[in-house]
């Protein structure tokens, strides 16, 4: 975000004489101020950076514009998975209750930021990229060394969105996967269980209190060279190699996260939309569709921030100037993004109470996975879903 | 007759103000809590059936105990500190202002920056309470990610802070005593307890009924901190009912149950202040 505010911004501010004024706030924060302005339809924002789990509540609730009614036509350089999550209904999968089945997916926003989560490990430990989740924990148990603080494996493990995000990952490579048809919730199946058993069974090799971590205490724990491995996001990657932020210098490569049954990661991608509300849509719609500008999307790219368009990545001195564009650019292939309902923060808060739990308690997996479950069934249920 | 509607008139203004500003809100958030809002459909009026649901959401009910249990512990241990400090450091001595002045000094710092200091003195791998029991028993101590040490953490967090606003309201109060009673008291030769249980401690309850009371009905409320250090984590163990409402009303997009929420919990709130006001009027 850093790149697109402090060097893409005033470029496109001198290139199309259009001012541009960046409201900075935290993550809920935002989220909040957001909410209010599109519900209350005040107008005080044109562009909505939102977290691409929030484009079905913004959308679902008409608080944004309609691109392609603006003008925006798009072209077949996008990345398919980052451009996907910007319409509504969703392309593929689960469609909420109470959207016809049949309804045409509208554009409603484009990517801004494609941060998606990568595997950071360390290439002075491992001498290849870990193929499966199986090669990531016999590592760890062959190079930790916890009296040394030298950790095999580092995670996410606070309630709610951290644990979940971290869960997730793995989730989906041992064969599971949130919903089944029919939105019955599934990570409770046999599969969720193994891959959350596996994940308590990486804790032998994890620093004491990762109960407690979010990204910032994982980011930290890597790049102080004390753990060899972990998931997490793009926004981390430039920071592995600066000497103010790592001791880990050209030490740590990048890849998509091990195969166990599946490979995938995890989306997370930043979008942008349009408010309904904007008082300045013409200048917005000229904004996103500079940035989308191969030439743009170039710069940015070389700048250090992750773009969205094929070209981007295909450019050898952004490739050169950011060693993880490859591995970035795989893991959108095969990227799987939050389930697509405006719902999705509940039932994630649920599951990652109990993941949590699971975590304190070193075990009980099945009956932590069990409550989860039925808790999100019963909220689902409340909600007009048809869980059974 | 303009003699008799003139006082009306003066106070007309501030009146409609603290209306527009208190009533109106608590009116709206009533109203709120009466309804739905299904995202980006028309409002709904369900009457009461948020509370319904509320009496059974057991989650919601454990996040107010937690609250009323973090509220009274650190209210309580604040009062008892802020007290003892006001009493010790209530005579002229050397460098009174600087020690004065560093005491508050928790009190100015904004309480996130509050909660992500001590998120790291907290850390079980760098933190300095890790480092002191490691030294001492061999064993790392994960304070925030214990569901019996959690709670306690929090509350010593909000002790740090918010103790020298205790001893700066009693401190005045003790200041503004009149000197008279307690020259009797030492002619009569009064030990210095029963000074402070006869005289000091009657003399002083209004201060402290108004410094419990902004200090308790602060504590209900308390999310910063909560939010920075454990996301009302291990478990729920941390979970208290200001995180609980932002994440249904703003997270959760569930803004009429949300609403029913707080108004549980200012009638929690309405009953503390209640407790604590009677509680002073019976000892009087």
């Amino acid at each position: 975000m850093d790149v697109l505010k402090d060097e893409i911004l005033p470029q496109f501010e001198k290139e199309t004489g259009i001012g541009t004024e960046w409201v900075e706030a935290d993550f809920s924060g935002w989220l909040q101020k957001a909410l209010n302005d599109g519900q209350t339809r005040a107008g005080a924002f044109d562009i909505y950076v939102m977290d691409d789990l929030w484009v079905p509540r913004f959308a679902g609730a008409g608080y944004l514009a309609n691109l392609e009614e603006l003008g925006f036509s798009v072209d077949t350089d996008f990345v398919p998975c980052a451009l996907d999550l910007g319409y509504w209904p969703p392309k593929n999968g689960l469609r909420q209750p109470g959207i016809d089945a049949k309804a045409k997916p509208v554009l409603f926003s484009l990517p801004l930021v494609s941060d998606v989560q990568l595997l950071f490990y360390r290439n002075d430990i491992y001498d290849r990229p870990p193929a499966t989740w199986d090669d990531i924990f016999r590592m760890a148990r062959e190079r930790s060394n916890t009296a040394k603080r030298q950790y095999g494996w580092v995670t996410r493990g606070v309630k709610g969105n951290p644990i979940a995000n971290s869960y997730f990952v793995l989730l989906h490579a041992f064969g599971g996967d949130i919903f089944a048809e029919n939105w019955k919730v599934a990570f409770n199946s046999p599969q969720g269980v193994e891959a959350l058993e596996f994940y308590l069974r990486l804790l032998e090799y994890e620093p004491p209190g990762v109960a407690e971590f979010d990204s910032d205490q994982e980011g930290e724990t890597l790049l102080q060279g004390n753990a060899h491995a972990a998931t997490m996001w793009t926004g981390w990657c430039s920071q592995t190699d600066d000497p103010l932020r790592s001791r880990v210098i050209h030490k740590i490569d990048f890849d998509v996260p091990p195969k166990q049954v599946n490979r995938i990661a995890k989306l997370g991608l930043f979008m942008a939309g349009i408010a309904a509300s904007a008082p300045h849509k013409p200048q917005a719609l000229e904004f996103l569709t500079w940035f989308s500008r191969p030439d743009v999307q170039i710069r940015f790219a070389r700048a250090g921030g992750v773009p969205y368009k094929m070209a981007a990545f295909k450019d050898p001195v952004a490739r050169k100037n950011c060693r993880w564009l490859d591995a970035i650019l795989n893991a959108l292939t095969m990227g799987v993004p939050s389930p697509r309902t405006s719902d999705w923060s509940k039932v994630e808060d649920i599951l990652g109470t109990e993941l949590n739990r699971a975590l304190l308690e070193k075990g009980n997996a099945r009956r932590h996975l069990d409550a989860a479950a039925a808790e999100a069934t019963a909220f689902l249920k409340s909600a007009g879903y048809p869980a059974a | 007759m303009r003699e008799k509607w003139l006082p009306w008139a003066l106070i007309a203004p501030t009146a409609l103000f603290a209306l527009a500003m208190t009533v109106v809100p608590l009116g709206y958030s009533l109203l709120t809590s009466l309804r739905e809002f299904p995202l980006g459909r028309t409002p709904t009026f369900v009457g009461l059936q948020n509370y319904r649901v509320l009496l059974h959401d057991g989650n919601f009910l454990g996040s107010l105990g937690t609250t009323l249990w973090f509220a009274v512990a650190a209210t309580l241990i604040e009062f008892v500190l802020g007290l003892s400090l006001a009493l010790l450091l209530k005579d002229e001595f050397s460098f009174q202002g600087i020690i004065r002045s560093s005491l508050i000094i928790p009190m100015v710092i904004a309480p996130v920056v509050v909660g992500i200091i001590w998120r790291l003195l907290y850390n079980a791998d760098v933190g300095l309470f890790s480092f002191i029991v490691q030294a001492l028993t061999g064993r790392n101590l994960s304070v925030l990610s214990n569901p019996t040490l959690a709670l306690p953490a929090l509350i010593l967090v909000d002790v740090w802070e918010w103790t020298p606003f205790m001893f700066l309201i009693l401190l005045a109060g003790i200041q503004s005593l009149p000197q008279e009673p307690f020259e009797a008291a030492r002619v009569d030769g009064a030990t210095p307890w029963n000074v402070f249980l006869h005289l000091t401690l009657p003399m002083l309850r209004p201060v402290i009924v108004v410094a419990v009371l902004i200090r308790g009905l602060d504590a209900f409320t308390v999310f910063d901190q909560v939010f920075v250090m454990t996301q009302g984590g291990p478990g729920t163990s941390t979970e208290v009912a200001t995180l609980m409402i932002y994440k249904t009303a703003f997270r959760f997009s569930q803004v009429g149950y949300g609403a029913a929420m707080a108004m549980a919990l200012l009638f929690l709130v309405m009953g503390f202040s209640l407790a604590v006001t009677r509680a002073f009027r019976a000892s009087a």
